[in-house]
């Protein structure tokens, strides 16, 4: 499954962001109140799994305003779920990258491989998880689509088969080449994501990572990887041929010692 | 033999042994567990464990009714929002788009700015009060802490039918002599009537009709009243070719603010800069009208730049918080009346807050200003005008000019159908009023949510105790009021003076570079 968020069409009302609190029942802060302009961005956290970033920018010479929703992009090939020994983070077949906490030992070795820098940690809590947007497994599993679609009143979102999100993105540039700037964010970074993003303004000009390579990063890790069986075999051949031929040589050399001509002082 | 037995013994499982046995036994299946990830046969994912609000519980694509909510800038200075309380009802979002017309008006993607008429209309629909005002108390109750500071406030004609309700009287009490009493125990050094300047829209407003009928003034009819901010920036947004139509007056707000810090000043003998003027309105758009740049006429006037007519503005919400953490008892209050020079009142002015009542008032002075006569009693009580229709339209006759055709609407999605008439050369009418929130300013977006969300029941109520009011008051003609004839004698010498524009008349601005507008709905 996947999502297409149009970014032309968000006016910024952070529905998504309460429907996500709402259902994924997560207790917002003490200060997350009211908010002043003065108190800029509201940044992704282990209790905020998605949030709308307000981008001033220019387009034509003008001053515009765009907002752009964050969440997690679930990856096709999840560099974080790739990284994660204790199987803590799995893609599921259905597409979302899920967490499940029972089996995390809090290393964030996911936290590093993330090429978008989504997972958030929690720093404050005694036994601490590394939370994300689930897309909402349980929605989708019911025919639902996750909460923050659900409530997009400007229909921002769409939800459903990420082929036909990905026709849909095209047909949009297609239809409208005037708006839009023609590229499909999610598409090709970081070898796919579900959520995918069109918009009229450069992504690098909305706090989007355009750096992000187009190979799937566990493919990156696998080229060294791969080397572990072997390494972790070898390693253990080499160091008890070693042993192996050490305590040989100390045997040999008590033994000569044994059967050494005593010296002729007699001693 | 002996040795090889204590050998055996040691040997044997101790609670030592045992111990250390089962605990890597555990560890290894852990491990071996984890490294599979096979230690639970159901996973447990993260979230999921919350509800959504039934609408959005729909499979697929199928519209919901209402879905989500408005957006409301964090700088926006009207309304704010707390995230915590909202759960995703709607009814905000509701009533921007069918009663105000604002969301869904104007096509995507957004300009640079949240497109918001500051109405507050959002904030009485709100069911779990997510929304609501720009909380200014703190700002007037550190100023009244001040000695240095003259505070001085105005209170709006539709708030003294609506406080009550906020100490459990019933909805339309009137309160104005209770409501100037708490205002004093609050520590306000002069407390002074917006009716005052209401009369003096009028006079201004009347004037303007007049000479835009008789063709003095090159500007287009239908004039357009210009009381209601909301309004305003409604027009500046969807219809900028109708600015002219607009009346050149400010707001009766304004006004004040604009005469507080200069003939009140002098009058009084107090420097501009020590008055911080502080309004209570029933309007949570008052707020954002006092920060218009175009709002400093006493700094133009003293040619001092830092100075606003209006310092802060107060809902009836606000104020009755205040006069709540101060422990006042406001239903055992005195009934006390307001202070001179700026408090007197008339008719025409108390109906100021119900829809209709601006054009109701303007009527009957400019019958005056025309005639030279008292209105008759069809002017007094131009019931057409009156009550809760949508849009309403009313003739009457003036000897020596003809008929005066007037139009009355409240809510925004009702101004459209006569705003569309104007565009399309369909208008039949001289005057228009328009007011943003349904009813008038009695059911303003500053006023008490004693129904949520806001009923006709609550509305007429509030209506019928201005109507009562006006009838029962010895003045019910604006040009009446002996303060702004006085206004008139020592400072502005007549309406539309050189220094009563400069002070009280303003121009608007389009801001139709601001959104791409839409002419119907988007569906």
């Amino acid at each position: 499954m996947g999502a297409l968020v149009d970014i032309t069409k968000c006016i910024g009302c952070e529905s998504c962001v309460v429907a996500c609190r709402l259902y994924n029942g997560l207790e917002p802060g003490q200060n997350e109140g009211y908010r002043t302009a003065q108190d800029g961005n509201t940044e992704l956290a282990p209790n905020k799994w998605t949030v709308i970033q307000s981008h001033r920018t220019e387009k034509s010479e003008k001053q515009i305003r765009r907002f752009v929703k964050q969440q997690c992009f679930h990856c096709l090939e999840p560099a974080c779920a790739s990284a994660c020994f204790a199987k803590a983070l799995q893609k599921t077949p259905e597409g979302p990258v899920v967490y499940n906490e029972k089996l995390c030992v809090g290393c964030r070795y996911c936290m590093i491989a993330c090429p978008f820098g989504i997972l958030r940690f929690e720093w404050d809590k005694p036994f601490p998880r590394v939370l994300k947007c689930q897309m909402c497994l349980g929605r989708l599993a019911d025919g639902q689509m996750p909460a923050c679609a659900s409530v997009c009143p400007t229909g921002a979102i769409t939800f459903g088969e990420r082929d036909k999100m990905v026709g849909e993105a095209k047909n949009r540039l297609t239809s409208n080449p005037d708006l839009y700037t023609g590229q499909i964010y999610g598409v090709k970074e970081a070898g796919g994501t579900s959520w995918l993003y069109i918009s009229d303004v450069p992504f690098e000009q909305l706090g989007f990572r355009t750096n992000v390579p187009e190979k799937p990063i566990p493919e990156y890790t696998w080229q060294v990887l791969r080397w572990t069986p072997f390494i972790f075999v070898g390693w253990g051949a080499l160091l008890t041929g070693m042993y192996l031929y050490t305590k040989r040589r100390a045997g040999v050399h008590e033994e000569e010692e044994m059967y050494a001509p005593v010296d002729d002082d007699g001693k | 033999m002996k040795d090889c037995a204590s050998d055996v013994e040691k040997k044997e499982i101790t609670r030592r042994t045992f111990l250390k046995m089962a605990t890597g036994a555990g560890l290894l299946a852990g491990l071996t567990g984890a490294l599979a990830g096979c230690a639970d046969k159901n996973p447990e994912h993260a979230g999921g464990k919350g509800w959504l609000p039934y609408q959005y519980n729909v499979a697929g694509n199928l519209p919901a009714q209402v879905r989500g909510r408005v957006p409301i800038d964090a700088d926006n200075p009207s309304i704010v929002r707390d995230d915590r309380k909202c759960i995703l009802c709607g009814q905000c979002l509701e009533v921007c788009e069918n009663i105000e017309s604002v969301y869904g008006y104007y096509n995507l993607p957004v300009v640079d700015e949240t497109i918001c008429i500051n109405c507050g209309q959002c904030s009485m629909a709100c069911p779990s009060g997510a929304i609501s005002e720009r909380d200014d108390t703190q700002k007037v109750f550190e100023a009244l802490a001040d000695k240095n500071k003259f505070v001085l406030v105005q209170t709006a004609p539709a708030t003294r039918v609506a406080l009550g309700e906020e100490f459990g009287l019933k909805p339309g009490t009137w309160v104005q002599g209770q409501q100037v009493a708490a205002l004093r125990r609050l520590g306000f050094d002069a407390v002074l009537d917006t009716n005052f300047t209401a009369d003096l829209t009028i006079m201004e407003e009347a004037t303007e009709l007049i000479k835009r009928i008789k063709g003095e003034v090159k500007k287009p009819l239908p004039q357009f009243t210009s009381c209601s901010p909301g309004w305003i920036k409604f027009c500046e947004y969807f219809y900028p070719e109708l600015i002219p139509n607009i009346s050149s007056c400010k707001s009766p707000q304004q006004m004040f603010g604009a005469l507080a810090k200069t003939y009140y000043a002098k009058e009084k003998g107090i420097d501009p800069g020590n008055i911080l003027s502080v309004s209570v309105m029933p309007c949570t758009a008052k707020k954002y009208e006092a920060q218009r740049p175009e709002m400093n006429a006493s700094a133009a006037y003293w040619k001092r730049d830092n100075l606003r007519d209006v310092d802060v503005v107060l809902t009836t919400r606000e104020l009755a918080r205040m006069i709540k953490e101060k422990q006042i008892d406001f239903t055992a209050l005195p009934e006390e009346s307001y202070d001179q020079l700026m408090g007197e009142e008339t008719g025409g002015a108390v109906i100021f807050g119900a829809t209709g009542g601006v054009m109701e008032a303007a009527a009957r002075t400019a019958y005056f200003l025309i005639t030279g006569q008292e209105p008759p009693a069809l002017f007094l009580n131009l019931t057409p005008v009156r009550g809760l229709a949508g849009v309403k339209e009313a003739a009457a006759e003036i000897p020596g000019v003809g008929t005066l055709r007037v139009a009355v609407s409240h809510g925004m999605a009702n101004g459209r159908k006569i705003l569309d008439a104007v565009r399309e050369g369909r208008a039949p009418w001289h005057f228009v009023e328009f007011m943003t929130c349904p009813g008038g300013c009695v059911a303003g977006g500053g006023q008490p949510r004693t129904a949520v969300p806001p009923t006709d029941a609550v509305r007429e109520q509030r209506l019928a105790a201005l109507y009562k009011a006006d009838a029962s008051l010895p003045k019910r003609n604006s040009h009446e009021n002996a303060e702004v004839a006085a206004l008139y004698h020592n400072l502005l010498e007549h309406p539309m003076s050189e220094l009563a524009e400069e002070l009280l008349h303003t121009e608007y601005h389009s801001r139709a570079d601001k959104l791409e507008r839409l002419f119907a709905k988007v569906v």
